[in-house]
């Protein structure tokens, strides 16, 4: 068998689907990681000063901490074939939010910011499984609301707090030149990736994201598990919007905006598809740091920012052509 | 007139080329093709002459849609010739071939849904003068064509409005006017009641014998009581080669099964003799005690042994497909209680009856029995996926790649391999992974709807042996289907539904006394 073409038609058919699997998934997979290395190999040839430890874990890791969190907390959602919208609200919220209790109940101020992130989390989730509302019009609307909140809470200007013990959670080294900000992303990293695939939860969503009735008839409690993704995505986001105004000592009703585009572009970027059921949490890291590299990179290079918002956003639309769901082009027999 | 004969190699030095002295309209002489080193045709000799219906039947890959590729002139022979009205011709594509009068109705029907119907019918080839449309000339001219062919349709309709018959008969029509020019075309229909129901199928074969002084119909099917009943002459491919030519006047469905598949079938096709008898039946596995949904199914009781494989029939629209789903819990039962093993169950959704110990096969395996996308494991580990660590949420990834390797090996699944997409499997191997689904979980209660539905000849054999498999295994099914016969050959005993409910009591059919299927269809209606 071994070299030699076999007659067997049916190995011969097995190789095939071999050969045709493996040059597929080898331009997906492969795809953040060429743009990626074409991104260092020309920041590095353009500025001296990019690959250092310091402009690479000081600027890109850290920066890119909270976008890798709202990112992450955007992948289940779209994974089950839904999409949250409220992602950047509710970090700005969880902001507005920590804030204002830190000076309240301190280190209280912890749980019930989480619990806060959750609560709206499965808001979006049940109105979106039991009252069968499309998920990106729950989530749009969940967006307006939570901003007014914020803008409510503060009056609409910036709030400050002083609690210097607080504030090292999130600028701190708990390992020595790792910031926590860094530190605390790679942990909800690793721990989402684990979600994702040692978890029912995570065969759920995949297994949604391609088709509910089947997962519905395979006995799974279909319900539940479609507002699961939702709930994490709010933890998520109130875990970004915390680490956030810790960072920084304040919050403003606004300071999460202009997440929103960004993450959905890291999503889709990293591999998975708007269409759900392929890709995953692990994978959304890497579009994140494309991101991230592209605009620290523009940065060092000073572009102009305006320009810098137009490139952006043609890297975006080109990412998700790129990424086109195999499915939609494959025709159905 | 039993001119029954097999025609083989001996075929290409000796090709009917006339027939009481006509022309073929379409003939093919010793065409060959093949895929890298798979031979898919060889030495394919047909003809076809004016005002046949031919039938083309064949297992999956036996090479039927390589020929209608290359009749249609998709694909390229490499070897042989294609002649029309004793002309050889050359085909670079379809446009080519269906000027010549060669065309090809698909298994999907590919019209624009946001078009009206003369709009699809002049659409590549719209009358515009200086680029402006000639709405009326075109929609004039489209009308009075489908009334010269007799099609009862409105072409000022959008085709969104349309039904899949009307959407079928716009196709045939399509077929027409582009061969217009043509004298007596030859129209190929791939599938083409897949997706009809009984009286849609009624509808188009009645159309096709009317249309039949126009034009020469091929019809592809796998349903072969369908090409008994239309056809007037059969050709059988096995393995790319013509196996047989048959006259349907005198042919049985037993001696196409034969020329297909190249074993001998019978009753021992429903492998009959291996039935568990009912002296061998454990306890009462399912009761179903005067179930209904609404207004619209039931009541309907009965009981289902251990080992006992339980039919149930009836004509579309009887309720049997929604007595399946009720017993799924896909449907939430009005009234009535479902036990099983002694427990009485409350089915509010699929999950109450899978812990319940009830798995479901859907008739539409690609929208509702399979994830195309994902992997044979993960399609295989779907059911089991739930009880895995009890309530914890964790999954038990050896478990389950244990249980996929096993069905891989237990049910013959032909993959490359656990990780592989269901979708590029066989609808015969995707069938086997939906069932090893339910028994990688250990269900005692299978209800299978049309289980057979869509797979070819071979698989479905392996499907029936596994059934019996099953059910010395002491496993209970549930078995909807459409198909008489098999349902009959299979069953120990057949519910007959008609209106919602049972019509009398289930009707014995055990290995000794099988019931007629004309018994049964009195009782369906």
């Amino acid at each position: 068998m071994s070299g030699e073409p076999t007659t067997n038609t049916i190995q011969q058919w097995i190789e095939t689907q071999r050969s045709e699997r493996s040059r597929q998934d080898w331009i997906i997979d492969l795809g953040p990681f060429v743009m990626l290395g074409s991104l260092i190999v020309l920041f590095t040839a353009l500025s001296d000063n990019f690959l250092t430890y310091g402009n690479l874990v000081g600027n890109v890791a850290r920066n890119s901490a909270l976008l890798l969190l709202v990112a992450l907390a955007g992948t289940f959602p779209i994974l089950q074939q839904s999409i949250d919208l409220s992602v950047a609200a509710l970090v700005s919220l969880s902001a507005v939010l920590t804030v204002i209790l830190i000076s309240q109940i301190g280190f209280l101020a912890i749980p019930a910011v989480l619990i806060a992130g959750m609560f709206a989390g499965f808001i979006n989730g049940f109105v979106f499984a039991k009252l069968k509302v499309p998920s990106f019009l729950v989530t749009l609307g969940t967006l307006s609301v939570l901003n007014g909140v914020a803008l409510i809470i503060t009056g609409g200007s910036t709030i400050t707090f002083r609690n210097p013990a607080m504030r090292s959670i999130a600028t701190g080294e708990l390992i020595p030149s790792v910031p926590n900000l860094v530190f605390w992303a790679l942990l909800i990293y690793a721990a989402t990736v684990f979600l994702a695939f040692r978890t029912k939860f995570g065969r759920y969503c995949y297994a949604l994201g391609e088709n509910e009735s089947v997962v519905e008839l395979a006995g799974a409690k279909v319900d539940r598990y479609k507002i699961y993704p939702f709930v994490l995505s709010g933890l998520l986001c109130a875990i970004g919007g915390m680490l956030l105004a810790l960072r920084i000592s304040s919050a403003s009703p606004g300071v999460g905006d202009g997440l929103l585009l960004p993450s959905i572009a890291a999503i889709v970027m990293g591999g998975t598809a708007l269409t759900g059921g392929v890709g995953g949490p692990h994978r959304t890291i890497l579009g994140v740091l494309v991101i991230a590299v592209l605009q620290n990179g523009m940065n060092l290079t000073a572009v102009d920012p305006f320009v810098q918002e137009i490139i952006l956003g043609a890297v975006v639309v080109a990412a998700v052509a790129l990424s086109i769901d195999r499915r939609k082009i494959d025709v159905v027999k | 007139m039993a001119t029954k004969k097999t025609t083989n190699v001996e075929s290409a030095e000796n090709p009917r080329t006339t027939r009481d002295g006509t022309e073929p309209c379409l003939r093919t002489e010793s065409i060959s093709k093949s895929f890298r080193n798979v031979q898919a045709l060889s030495d394919i000799s047909i003809s076809m002459y004016p005002g046949e219906v031919i039938g083309l039947v064949g297992e999956n890959g036996a090479g039927k849609s390589t020929l209608l590729n290359i009749l249609t002139g998709i694909l390229t022979a490499d070897e042989g010739q294609l002649y029309v009205h004793g002309e050889p011709v050359e085909f670079t594509n379809p446009r080519e071939a269906a000027e010549r009068g060669v065309s090809l109705v698909h298994q999907e029907i590919d019209v624009l849904p946001n078009f009206r119907g003369y709009e699809n019918l002049f659409l590549g080839r719209e009358k515009d003068t200086i680029g402006l449309l000639n709405q009326e000339e075109m929609r004039n001219e489209a009308q009075a064509f489908v009334d010269d062919l007799g099609l009862d349709i409105d072409v000022n309709e959008f085709a969104q409005n349309y039904s899949f018959n009307e959407h079928q008969m716009l196709e045939i029509a399509k077929a027409f006017h582009i061969s217009r020019d043509a004298e007596n075309p030859v129209i190929l229909l791939d599938e083409p009641t897949s997706g009809l129901e009984e009286a849609g199928r009624e509808i188009l074969f009645e159309k096709i014998d009317e249309l039949r002084d126009q034009a020469t119909f091929v019809f592809v099917s796998h349903e072969l009581d369908e090409i008994l009943e239309i056809t007037d002459r059969i050709y059988v491919l096995k393995d790319g080669k013509l196996n047989g030519e048959f006259e349907t006047e005198s042919t049985t469905e037993e001696d196409l099964q034969q020329s297909m598949v190249g074993r001998e079938t019978a009753s021992d096709y429903y492998r009959v003799p291996d039935q568990t008898p009912a002296s061998e039946f454990g306890a009462s596995a399912l009761e179903v005690d005067g179930i209904c949904y609404e207004d619209e199914v039931g009541p309907v009781s009965f009981s289902v042994e251990r080992g006992e494989i339980f039919g149930i029939v009836g004509v579309e629209g009887s309720g049997k497909q929604r007595l399946g789903r009720l017993l799924a819990g896909a449907l939430p039962a009005t009234d009535g209680r479902i036990v099983i093993d002694d427990t009485e169950v409350v089915p509010n959704s699929p999950a109450d009856m899978v812990d319940a110990g009830v798995g479901y096969i859907p008739k539409d395996r690609k929208s509702e029995g399979l994830l195309l996308y994902q992997s044979v494991l993960k399609n295989t580990s779907l059911a089991m996926v739930r009880d895995m660590f009890g309530r914890l949420p964790f999954l038990n990834m050896g478990a389950e790649r244990t249980a996929t390797e096993e069905m891989i090996e237990e049910l013959n699944i032909k993959t490359p391999g656990s990780k592989a997409l269901v979708h590029g499997l066989s609808g015969g191997n995707q069938q086997k992974v939906v069932l090893g689904r339910w028994l990688a979980r250990e269900t005692p209660v299978l209800v299978m709807d049309n289980v057979t539905r869509g797979i070819d000849i071979g698989a479905k054999e392996e499907v029936y042996r596994l059934l019996r498999e099953l059910t010395d295994a002491g496993i209970s099914i549930v078995l909807i289907g459409d198909e008489m016969p098999e349902v009959i050959g299979l069953s120990n005993r057949i519910g007959v539904m008609a209106d919602g409910t049972f019509a009398g009591s289930p009707v014995d059919s055990s290995p000794d006394n099988k019931p007629a299927e004309e018994e049964l269809i009195q009782r369906m209606i």
